[in-house]
């Protein structure tokens, strides 16, 4: 650290005037204490910064309470689980508990029910919307990576494997959606719950198979049109009126 | 002129929270005083750009914070400490005022220096260090000031900020305040009269989403010379004008 660096920019807390040989003891310390309490960011929030180029963004999205460590092991855990019962029993379980998963994991992203400081950070150059967008595709991307990991462990066929990241879609869109129109995570992991439940049984009515929601084609569609329509939901709820609401 | 507001109105249902507010001001520090419901807090979400007008029309710092550009150019140069503050327990001191300085797109380089400036300026940087959950409620006001003021805001909405504070702590607070008036606008939502008499130069009255007076501190006391219910002169003046209003 340079003598410029501890002594630069600063114009002294108490205002007091110094002489031409005297040294501001303020301006030193406030050098000194931006060195010592700076904290330093780890090497993932680095790359979200390089990547996102925005180091508050970066910061927005290590706060995310669903990618900090103990919900990552535990949405892991939960999959592992999934992968052991679906090695015993055959039945593909790991496809069927993934989507609820990373609708919870979506939920718990981002908005007022989760975040103490909401209305101030509705006032941050940063928009919410756009943390809102972060937040959102990194808690997909992960929860995706890690279901993926899982189906492929359990030796599940690759439509099955596969066949879950479009209902994932459908349902971690439903979950945000009701997350942010309620302003509650937990309605919001309860809506994503109940449609997943309702998409698995519309499958076993029409199929007869547990699987069906996840593996028969005809389901796309609808699933991609739910996406989209909670999508708008979305961005309707997070804009900012102009004028009269 | 930093605020430029023009008829604003904001309802919420049938009830007219703020009606018809227009006001001009440059760098001072400016007292919002007004009794509960009064529309206060309902003004001060507008000017921070968390809560849109109903109608009329908003100018801050010079540009319209309706268009996404300019909304994001005020929000860089905005300090705002709302009502209700909330916090993240697990964050230190330096942790929550450095994740708004960055939330405030502030040039990274610049954020340890601004962010242990603003916490001595508060008089926290003996805690800087300390997690939010082992402080008490009036450090934690002062924490939700340094953020505020981490970006040496050129415009700074303070919503109750002293409460809380103890007196030694609010006198430098005023202090803090008088300061930053000198290049800023700073706007102050209080109840605590004394906090209007030692700090701001215009004092602003506010009644049933009305601006029922503004002037100076002298000025209100003028108006509860003889009239009006208080202990101190300015709580007369208080008194008198929202009893005018009302009448």
């Amino acid at each position: 650290m340079t003598g410029d660096e501890l002594t630069g920019g600063y114009e002294g807390l108490a205002g007091r005037v110094l002489g031409p040989h005297d040294v501001d003891l303020d301006r030193v310390w406030l050098g000194v204490a931006a060195q010592v309490w700076r904290r330093q960011p780890g090497p993932v929030e680095r790359a979200a910064g390089r990547l996102l180029r925005s180091p508050g963004l970066a910061r927005a999205l290590m706060t995310t309470p669903s990618l900090l460590l103990g919900w990552v092991i535990a949405t892991a855990t939960v999959l592992l689980a999934g992968v052991g019962v679906t090695l015993g029993t055959g039945t593909p379980w790991v496809g069927l508990i993934a989507p609820a998963l990373a609708a919870a994991g979506i939920a718990y992203a981002y908005g007022p029910g989760i975040d103490p400081a909401w209305e101030l950070s509705q006032s941050m150059a940063i928009s919410d919307r756009m943390v809102l967008l972060v937040r959102a595709l990194a808690v997909f991307g992960l929860n995706a990576a890690l279901g993926l990991a899982a189906s492929a462990a359990s030796g599940a066929a690759a439509a099955v494997t596969f066949g879950w990241l479009v209902p994932m879609t459908a349902i971690c869109a439903l979950a945000l959606a009701t997350a942010t129109v309620t302003r509650s995570p937990n309605v919001g992991v309860a809506a994503g719950a109940t449609g997943w439940v309702i998409a698995i049984l519309a499958g076993m009515d029409a199929e007869g198979q547990l699987t069906a929601a996840i593996t028969d084609s005809a389901f796309i569609v609808p699933y991609l049109a739910l996406a989209i329509c909670c999508g708008a939901i979305v961005l309707l709820v997070t804009r900012i009126p102009r004028g009269a609401s | 002129m930093n605020v430029e507001l023009t008829e604003l109105t904001r309802k919420f249902g049938h009830t007219r929270a703020v009606a018809g507010v227009s006001l001009e001001a440059g760098p001072g520090v400016f007292g919002l005083l007004g009794p509960n419901g009064a529309g206060k807090t309902s003004l001060l979400r507008m000017m921070a750009t968390v809560l849109p007008p109903t109608s009329g029309t908003l100018h801050l710092l010079g540009r319209d914070p309706g268009g996404y550009g300019p909304r994001r150019e005020i929000r860089r140069r905005l300090g705002y400490l709302p009502q209700n503050l909330g916090y993240y327990p697990g964050f230190t001191v330096t942790d929550f005022v450095e994740y708004f300085a960055l939330l405030k797109d502030m040039p990274p380089r610049q954020v340890p220096r601004a962010v242990a400036t603003a916490i001595e300026h508060v008089g926290l940087g003996d805690r800087a260090r300390s997690k939010l959950r082992t402080l008490s409620g009036g450090m934690l006001r002062r924490v939700g000031i340094a953020q505020a003021i981490v970006n040496e805001p050129e415009l700074l909405l303070l919503d109750e900020p002293t409460a809380g504070l103890d007196p030694e702590q609010r006198v430098s607070f005023r202090a803090l305040l008088r300061d930053f008036g000198q290049w800023s606008t700073v706007i102050v939502s209080t109840h605590l009269v004394e906090d209007v008499a030692a700090a701001c130069t215009e004092v602003m009255l506010m009644d049933a989403g009305r601006i029922v007076f503004h002037g100076t501190p002298a000025d209100l006391i003028a108006r509860g010379e003889g009239h009006g219910v208080g202990d101190a002169p300015l709580e007369r003046g208080y008194s008198a004008v929202l009893t005018a209003a009302r009448s």
